[in-house]
């Protein structure tokens, strides 16, 4: 690139000096990295496969970990609901988010763009334990804020969280209220790249709005949907804190996801192979879901 | 003049959908109106329904009884400032660095290397987090709030980011001043970073308000009260200050989140100039 033209004249020093400078500076960032990320990883994987007791000593115990976690009817539970508040949490955060950006996606005044900016935004900015903290005063059973509107337009409360059969829904609800505008953002971008003469041109031919999403739109901002369906899978696969603050898991098991399992297991229990084993399947499944999508959208996008 | 209903139709179609989303939005500010208007209430009226969403009063007695209580919540402010000041600081530095040699400069294993740190995305807290945690034991760096910066000096995510915003300019005055002999640091120094100042500004908001809302990670690392980070110490000042102080804990939130929504309010344009740069082109 940039040598090109000097390098019939020093083709070899500069090259060299190119490269030297390359390498200072992915210094800082590679060792970085390789010891809070890679050897970090590499150590969980090893410890999956171990006992591990810095007092009596630990040993290698194979698959041990792993039998253990998709024998134990409990850890089974955790992982289903960890899987099916991933698949909800990211449904609706992706569609929601989607159908505010088609709505979005039309001439208004630039203050109210902002003003829905700010509004669907904000909660993406805040802490999921600030915004957790506050919903649960929002869920509470007498004295809940929902509640109370329910009652007033003369409906049955509703336990939003003690409820074991309402509690995963109700962590939901909190979830696309917080995740939901990060997507709409990225969708109205994408949608502004849409081009207009092929949506006009479809228009005067007659073809009605909602065939014309599902023809032109979608498929034209496809990756950026593949793109959202993983963000939002690799989030979701990790909840904790709103589990945590919001119900602690329960009632029973109801709502304990697999980030609760491995704290629990790797720092309440001591268990740390058993906690690394746990974290270890977490991986994969992301990992799983990333390919999936490098393979369908390989497959689908832009035919 | 069919055509002219069918243009005021679809206004019309337009503002009644503004208007829908509109009071979804309202909808979504909500939490935060009732939030804010909580840590105004009384105490002893904290409970007390309907809801309120607006300030009764700005009556700041629930900040200094904040400020008064037994958490040192000044601590545990100045704890938080300092991870995400330390840990934005050095994302703009080590990602920026990185950026640039990998979208302008080219040596052996470039991609390779570009291609490792991406999977790097892909690896959750919960898997580096055990090993981390043994070792910060080992060497004291447990409820120190330094140690849970160290974890995050650098991101994949922030490479990638400013690569991508690398890649999106022109290249003429690199090399010029390439011809001229200019070093490269010096290049990057004088020509690359002020053209990415929309992209710096991107990053550092982005980091400093993902670093000061990190639970998962603070929670493990910093379990002492006064190593803590806020958004660990909120659960905890919640049960303290006991079910009946509210206000209380409404308080403290607010000052919580008082530096992300100022920065979303002053930088919005940034904010959504970075996060819809990440999604689109990947």
């Amino acid at each position: 690139m940039t040598a090109a033209p000097l390098q019939k004249r020093r083709p070899s020093d500069l090259e060299r000096a190119q490269a030297r400078a390359g390498y200072l500076f992915v210094l800082p960032t590679s060792v970085l990295y390789l010891t809070f990320v890679l050897a970090p990883v590499t150590l969980t994987v090893i410890l999956s496969f171990s006992f591990y007791d810095p007092m009596l000593g630990s040993r290698w115990v194979g698959l041990e970990n792993y039998t253990r976690f998709f024998s134990d009817p409990r850890s089974l539970q955790i992982f289903w609901n960890t899987l099916r508040f991933t698949f909800f949490a990211v449904t609706f955060n992706v569609s929601v988010g989607l159908l505010l950006a088609v709505a979005l996606n039309r001439a208004m005044p630039a203050w109210l763009l902002y003003f829905f900016r700010l509004a669907f935004f904000l909660p993406v900015m805040i802490a999921i334990a600030f915004a957790a903290i506050v919903w649960s005063y929002f869920f509470a059973d007498d004295l809940g804020v929902v509640n109370y509107y329910l009652r007033l337009f003369g409906l049955p409360g509703v336990r939003w969280l003690t409820d074991s059969s309402v509690a995963m829904t109700s962590i939901i609800i909190m979830d696309v209220w917080k995740n939901t505008g990060f997507f709409m953002i990225i969708f109205i971008a994408a949608l502004q790249g849409v081009p207009k003469s092929l949506m006009e041109a479809a228009a005067m031919d007659g073809t009605p709005a909602w065939r014309r999403f599902f023809r032109i739109t979608l498929p034209y901002i496809s990756p950026v949907v593949f793109f959202a369906i993983v963000y939002a899978s690799i989030g979701a696969l990790q909840v904790y804190e709103s589990i945590v603050i919001l119900t602690q898991g329960g009632p029973g098991d109801a709502t304990r996801s697999l980030s609760i399992l491995i704290v629990e297991q790797g720092f309440g229990s001591f268990q740390i192979g058993y906690a690394a084993a746990i974290s270890v399947v977490m991986t994969l499944v992301i990992l799983a879901i990333t390919a999936l999508q490098q393979f369908l959208s390989r497959k689908w996008v832009h035919q | 003049m069919s055509a002219f209903r069918t243009h005021a139709a679809r206004r019309g179609i337009d503002w009644a959908i503004i208007l829908v989303v509109g009071v979804l939005a309202i909808g979504m500010l909500l939490p935060f109106l009732w939030l804010f208007s909580m840590s105004f209430r009384p105490v002893s009226q904290a409970y007390q329904l309907p809801p309120s969403f607006l300030p009764p009063s700005l009556d700041p007695a629930n900040y200094q009884a904040v400020l008064a209580s037994r958490i040192p919540f000044l601590r545990i402010y100045a704890n938080s400032l300092l991870i995400a000041g330390l840990v934005t600081i050095g994302q703009l530095v080590t990602c920026t660095l990185a950026a640039f040699a990998f979208a302008r400069l080219r040596f052996r294993g470039r991609d390779t290397l570009f291609f490792i740190l991406l999977v790097g995305l892909m690896f959750p807290a919960q898997v580096t987090i055990l090993p981390i945690y043994l070792g910060y034991a080992r060497v004291g760096l447990t409820n120190q709030p330094i140690g849970l910066a160290l974890m995050y000096l650098t991101s994949s995510f922030g490479v990638f980011l400013m690569r991508q915003f690398m890649l999106s300019q022109p290249k003429a005055l690199e090399e010029a001043a390439l011809m001229d002999g200019a070093g490269y640091f010096k290049i990057f120094r004088r020509i690359s970073l002020p053209q990415l100042r929309p992209a710096l500004s991107a990053l550092g908001i982005i980091t400093f308000t993902q670093t000061w809302n990190y639970y998962f990670q603070a929670r493990i690392l910093l379990g002492r009260e006064e190593s803590m980070t806020l958004p660990v110490a909120m659960d905890v000042l919640r049960g303290y200050l006991g079910s009946g102080n509210l206000s209380l804990v409404m308080a403290a939130m607010s000052m919580s989140v008082l530096p992300v929504v100022l920065l979303f309010l002053f930088a919005q344009k940034f904010v959504i100039e970075g996060i819809t740069m990440s999604g689109i082109k990947n």
